[in-house]
C-alpha cells in the first residue's frame, strides 16, 4: 500500500513487480490512471514514498508435474515478472500469454522472454500477436502444456473467462483480483469479493487484502460478483 | 541594569492519561469502530503502547455480510464507506475474536447495533458478564444500515430508549456514538445522559454520496455511504463544542478525522476528554505513536500538568 504526500489520502494497492537478488528494494508497474498513480509514475530520482507492507497471499508455485500458464492483461502482468523469475530460479518454466488492446499495452514482454519463458500475446487490434482476447489462446496453452496450472492477472472479463475456461478443463487456477482498498490490514472491509457459497453456510466475503489479492478461483463466487475487479 | 533572565525549570513531565465513563484510558487516543477490526488486526504495525483503548467493529447478535462493493471511494480529504456494517455476530465474537484482543490488554469497547431496542437490549445482557469488555458503545449513528443505526440517532427520543435499554442490562460503562444527523445534537445528548450514559461519541460518518459522471452510476453500491476523513473535521469539532455546552457534566469522547496532535487538540479545546482516531489510521498506522509524541510536546511547551485540563478550555473572551 503506497501513499505520496500530497496525492489524495487514502494508500493505492500495488503489486510487488520484481525484485533483483541482493536488490536494495523492488520495482513496481505503474500506469497513469488517477492522481495517485501519475504521481508516483512521475516520482523524480530520489522522490519519497510511504509504504505499509507487504501485505496479502502471493502465487505459490505449482507442483512438480504441473507447467504454469500465465494470463495476464495489461498492468495485471505486474506480479508476473517476480513470480517466473523464482520459477527460473527453481529451474522451471512457464507459457506466459500477455494481452493487451494494442502492442503497447503488452508490458515487459522482454523481461519473461529473459527468463528463458515462452511469451505468446493477443492484442485487440492486432498489432501483436494474435487478434484477440489473449484468453482466446489458453486452450492451445492448456493442451501445450500437457499437465497446466493457470495463473490469471488482469482486467474483469478476462478474469472470468479465465476461470470458465480453467474449471472446464479442470485446471488448478489461482487468481490475483484488484480491488479498491482503503486499509490492506484487513480493516475497512471495502475490498470485499463474494466468497462461493459452502453448502450449509451463509453468504460471506472475502477481504481482497487479507485474505487475496491471490485466491483459488474456485474460491470467488464469479457469477456472482459484478463488480468490476 | 535588568537582573539576568532566570531559566525556567524544566516543565514538569505532563500526565496524558484520562478518565472517561469511568474509565482510566492510559492515553486519550482511542481507535474508533469499524476502522480497528476487532482489536489486534493492526498488531506488529501500529504502537499499540500508544493507544488508550479500542472501540471494536460493530455487533449485531448475528453476522450479517454487509453491502454489496463497491464499499468505498476516496474523495478531496476524506473517504466515503457504505460497508453497512459487515460482522460476525456477538457469539462468534465472544468465543473467536475477544480472547486475542483481551491478549493485548487494552481497555475494549464493544461497539453494539440494534434493530430493535430487544436487540440492543439482549446485546448489553450477553455482554455484560464477559471478560475482557470493559465497555458497550452504542452505534445509533450508522447510515448504511436499512434498519436501526442513524433511525436511533436522529431522534433524541428514541436515542433515549436504546440508551435505556441498554442501560438496565449491563453495570459497564454506557457510550451512546451520536450521529451529525440529528438536527440538535446537544438535545439527543442531554436525553441520553438522563437515560443513564455515562458519556457520549461523535461524530459517526456524514451520509454523503459521490457519482461518476461518465457512467452515470453512484460511486458506491449502496448509493448512499458515510463521509470521514479531515474533511469532516470542522464540522466534529463544532458539534463536540455544541455538546460540551448543551449537556454540562457529561463527558465527550470527540472524533472526526483526526490525523495528528494538533487535530486531537482542537477536539480537547471543545470540550472532549478522549478522542477516537479512524480514517486517519487507514492512512498512517503510525498516527498513533506521533499523535501521543506530539502531545506531550504541547503540553511541556505550554507548561500543561494534565492533558484534562485542556478539556472544554477553548478561549471564547476578546483576544488579548
Amino acid at each position: 500500500m503506497l501513499r505520496l504526500a500530497g496525492a489524495g489520502l487514502l494508500r493505492r494497492p500495488y503489486s510487488y513487480c520484481d525484485r533483483e537478488p541482493d536488490a536494495d528494494g523492488f520495482s513496481l508497474l505503474v500506469k497513469e490512471f488517477g492522481a495517485g498513480s501519475r504521481a508516483l509514475a512521475r516520482l523524480e530520482p530520489g522522490g519519497e514514498a510511504d509504504c505499509l507492507g507487504p501485505l496479502g497471499t502471493v502465487f505459490r508455485p505449482p507442483p512438480p508435474d504441473r507447467t504454469p500458464v500465465v494470463v495476464a492483461g495489461g498492468v495485471g502482468i505486474a506480479p508476473f515478472v517476480l513470480f517466473c523469475r523464482a520459477l527460473r530460479d527453481a529451474g522451471r518454466r512457464a507459457l506466459v500469454l500477455l494481452g493487451g488492446r494494442t502492442a503497447e499495452d503488452l508490458y515487459l514482454r522482454g523481461a519473461f522472454a529473459d527468463f528463458g519463458m515462452e511469451v505468446r500475446c493477443a492484442t485487440e487490434d492486432g498489432s501483436a500477436g494474435r487478434r484477440g482476447f489473449v484468453t482466446e489462446l489458453l486452450d492451445d496453452a492448456f493442451a501445450d502444456a500437457g499437465r497446466p496450472a493457470l495463473y490469471s492477472c488482469g482486467p474483469t472479463g478476462m478474469l472470468l473467462r479465465a476461470a470458465e475456461l480453467g474449471a472446464a478443463a479442470g485446471v488448478p487456477h489461482q487468481v490475483s483480483i484488484e480491488r479498491r482498498m482503503g486499509c490492506g490490514m484487513g480493516c475497512c472491509l471495502g475490498c470485499v469479493v463474494w466468497a462461493a457459497p459452502s453448502p450449509g453456510e451463509p453468504p460471506e466475503y472475502l477481504r481482497s487484502c487479507t485474505e487475496g489479492p491471490v485466491f483459488d478461483a474456485d474460491r470467488i463466487a464469479w457469477a456472482r460478483d459484478p463488480h468490476p475487479l | 541594569m535588568t537582573p539576568p533572565a532566570v531559566p525556567l525549570p524544566p516543565a514538569p513531565e505532563p500526565d496524558l492519561s484520562v478518565e472517561v465513563a469511568g474509565l482510566r484510558l492510559p492515553t486519550p487516543l482511542i481507535a474508533a469502530s469499524g476502522t480497528f477490526g476487532y482489536g489486534d488486526e493492526y498488531r506488529g504495525v501500529a504502537d499499540y503502547s500508544a493507544i488508550g483503548a479500542v472501540s471494536a467493529k460493530g455487533l449485531y447478535l448475528e453476522p450479517r455480510p454487509g453491502c454489496p462493493p463497491p464499499r468505498i471511494w476516496e474523495t478531496p480529504s476524506g473517504m466515503l464507506n457504505a460497508i453497512g456494517l459487515q460482522e460476525v455476530g456477538i457469539r462468534e465474537f465472544l468465543a473467536k475474536k475477544l480472547p486475542a484482543v483481551r491478549a493485548l490488554g487494552k481497555v475494549l469497547l464493544a461497539n453494539i447495533c440494534g434493530s430493535s431496542l430487544d436487540e440492543y437490549a439482549e446485546l448489553a445482557r450477553i455482554l455484560d458478564d464477559a471478560e475482557g469488555v470493559h465497555g458497550i458503545e452504542i452505534n445509533i449513528s450508522c447510515p448504511n444500515v436499512a434498519e436501526g443505526g442513524i433511525e436511533f440517532g436522529r431522534d433524541p427520543d428514541a436515542a433515549a430508549r436504546a440508551t435505556e435499554v441498554v442501560r438496565r442490562g449491563t453495570t459497564l460503562p454506557v457510550v451512546p456514538k451520536l450521529s451529525p444527523s440529528a438536527p440538535d445534537l446537544a438535545a439527543v445528548a442531554r436525553r441520553v445522559r438522563e437515560a443513564g450514559a455515562d458519556a457520549v461519541s461523535l461524530i459517526n460518518t456524514i451520509p454523503a454520496m459521490s457519482v461518476d459522471v461518465e457512467t452515470r452510476r453512484p460511486r458506491l453500491a449502496n448509493i448512499v455511504g458515510g463521509l470521514s476523513g479531515p474533511a469532516v473535521r470542522p464540522i466534529a469539532v463544532r458539534m463536540v463544542w455544541e455538546v460540551f455546552r448543551g449537556a454540562p457534566g457529561l463527558p465527550v469522547i470527540g472524533m472526526g478525522g483526526i490525523a495528528g496532535a494538533e487535530d486531537a487538540l482542537e477536539f480537547f479545546l471543545a470540550g472532549a476528554s478522549a478522542v477516537q482516531i479512524g480514517t486517519m489510521n487507514f492512512v498512517d498506522p503510525g498516527v498513533w505513536r506521533r499523535t501521543l509524541d506530539d502531545l506531550r510536546a504541547y503540553c511541556l511547551r505550554h507548561r500543561t500538568a494534565a492533558l484534562t485540563d485542556l478539556t472544554g478550555a477553548l478561549e471564547t473572551g476578546a483576544a488579548t
